[in-house]
């Protein structure tokens, strides 16, 4: 009894661990943005400085853009794909899915700078394709749809498709059933499996760096700055990307809470 | 072929197709460009082994290749064991905290590689606050944090331990705890219960989080460049030179399947320890395999 007392004592222990390493650079990194001296700053002397600094920088603006866009058509792209493979799967049980999850599922196993490498010699080299901001979008969105299927598998795993099937023996079509009946209820999982593959999109540096050519983005600019030698702008940039992801997944928390399924679905 | 047959196909259809032609169709033009040749930043379709040659003969290419696969193996086993009591305890004792602890643990993932190492330069490097806590007391600072392999191993650790506490934690989530009960009442004490009952029937979360961390790992970069200073970088420093300053695509290429080609291999090395993953308790409920 002792011993199961003090195994769990050790896991909270460690749990409690793993959240300081997590966040401890994560909340220094938010309180440096605010300080004037940012290689020792104690005692506090507050400052705004470096956000406005970040805000003068106009290269920073357009890779704002750059990065929304690229967010915004890769959420778009892997949300819309992965929920349709994902209900095929779940809905329709067909043998063999198993093949086809497999696919899905596969790009979480090729490591960034392959995508993003491969993806740049292919669009160069055999379609003639320079880089932009459409081919980092097509790229990121093929790791992204992996990610948004597992978010929406693990949504979908305990819905009731027996719904599907009453809506279907009073006449209705599959895309009527849908509409009416499978999205008003599962939308919550979509909207999450959207916000997860945006993030991912928003913040990748690997492989939109190989497919943007001279485009920026927030992560590119980052990197380039880093390059130069630490600048103060980044802690800036940092702490709100922190927070800004933060609001997304507190909105992905309701969601999850309210959607038709919960990601701790064993009875 | 019965409706629902056409349905399933119509609905995977355009995600399978979008990713053999963006994803699979560009992986097999790298291994074609492999054996090219690049002459002035132009690749030549002149079929040779010598980029694979020059891979697997020069010993700077060996020497980077083994950097990185220890590094990823160690920080593997870290992930592993530091991941093993925490996906525990939030499946256990999460309770209908369950989601927040999960939320908590991924959150940092979503912000980015860059910006993650950012905030861990901050912490670690020479003028980072832990070295400048040390001297502002007195003490001698910790060389290994500074632009070391030892800083790329923690910062490695930092990027991907989520992936294997969610891994873990995925697969508990169908595993009967009931069953530890039955253990301690037969008398076993709760380590041998974890050996010969959770482990077991919960190693495939263990393998996969594995494949999970050190594939990333030994693909990285950005993490080396940053914190491991002028002698650390890894293989993927190398591979992303070929794509940048240098222009030898066709070796870049060839590196880049070498790198796959290892992560296969750690693939299937992996499934083949797990056996059977059905029994190992990966299956969503209601019968969906995965």
């Amino acid at each position: 009894m002792t011993a199961l007392r003090i195994g769990k004592g050790v896991q909270i222990l460690l749990l409690a661990a793993l959240y300081v390493f997590l966040y401890g650079p994560i909340i220094y990194i938010t309180y440096v943005s605010f300080q004037a001296n940012s290689v020792w700053p104690f005692p506090p002397e507050f400052t705004a400085k470096h956000y406005i600094s970040l805000w003068n920088e106009e290269n920073y603006h357009s890779g704002f853009v750059n990065s929304l866009a690229i967010g915004i058509g890769t959420g778009v792209i892997a949300s819309v794909l992965a929920t349709m493979a994902a209900v095929a799967i779940l809905k329709y049980r067909v043998r063999r899915s198993v093949y086809i999850a497999g696919l899905f599922l596969m790009p979480l196993f090729i490591a960034h700078i392959l995508i993003g490498v491969s993806s740049l010699m292919f669009n160069k080299m055999l379609l003639g394709l320079p880089g932009n901001i459409f081919s980092a979008i097509l790229a990121n969105a093929t790791y992204a749809t992996a990610f948004a299927f597992l978010v929406v598998v693990a949504q979908l795993a305990r819905y009731d498709w027996r719904l599907d099937e009453a809506a279907m023996v009073f006449g209705a079509t599959p895309g009527t059933t849908f509409r009416e009946v499978t999205f008003p209820l599962i939308w919550p999982a979509i909207l999450g499996a959207f916000i997860v593959s945006f993030l991912l999109a928003f913040n990748n540096l690997e492989i939109s760096f190989y497919n943007l050519g001279a485009t920026p983005t927030l992560p590119t600019l980052a990197w380039g700055s880093l390059r130069h030698g630490v600048s103060e702008e980044l802690y800036a940039l940092a702490a709100l990307i922190n927070v800004a992801v933060f609001i997304f997944l507190g909105v992905m928390y309701v969601l999850l809470r309210t959607g038709v399924v919960r990601l701790d679905y064993k009875d | 072929m019965s409706s629902n047959k056409r349905l399933f196909w119509w609905l995977v259809a355009p995600g399978a197709i979008f990713l053999i032609l963006f994803l699979i169709l560009p992986l097999a033009s790298i291994v074609v460009f492999s054996f090219w040749r690049t002459e002035s930043y132009t690749l030549i379709p002149d079929w040779n082994l010598d980029n694979y040659i020059r891979i697997l003969t020069d010993w700077t290419y060996i020497k980077f290749l083994l950097r990185s696969l220890s590094m990823a193996t160690i920080v593997s086993l870290i992930c592993l064991v530091f991941s093993w009591p925490i996906a525990f305890f939030i499946a256990r004792y999460g309770g209908k905290f369950k989601l927040i602890y999960l939320l908590l643990t991924s959150a940092p993932f979503l912000t980015g590689e860059i910006l993650r190492v950012t905030a861990l330069q901050q912490i670690l490097g020479p003028i980072g606050v832990i070295n400048m806590a040390l001297s502002t007391f007195g003490f001698e600072p910790i060389q290994a944090l500074m632009y070391t392999n030892t800083a790329t191993a923690i910062g490695l650790t930092y990027l991907w331990i989520p992936f294997m506490v969610l891994a873990i934690y995925l697969s508990l989530l169908n595993f009967d705890f009931e069953l530890l009960e039955v253990a301690k009442v037969n008398g076993a004490r709760p380590l041998r219960a974890f050996w010969e009952i959770t482990w077991p029937l919960n190693r495939a979360g263990s393998a996969i989080g594995v494949v999970l961390v050190f594939i990333p790992t030994l693909a990285s970069s950005i993490t080396s460049k940053f914190l491991g200073g002028p002698n650390g970088a890894l293989y993927g420093n190398i591979l992303a030179n070929q794509f940048g300053s240098t222009g030898t695509w066709a070796l870049g290429s060839a590196m880049g399947v070498v790198l796959f080609a290892i992560s296969l291999i750690v693939l299937y090395i992996v499934w083949k320890m797990v056996g059977d993953l059905k029994r190992s308790g990966v299956t969503i409920k209601g019968g969906a395999e995965l």
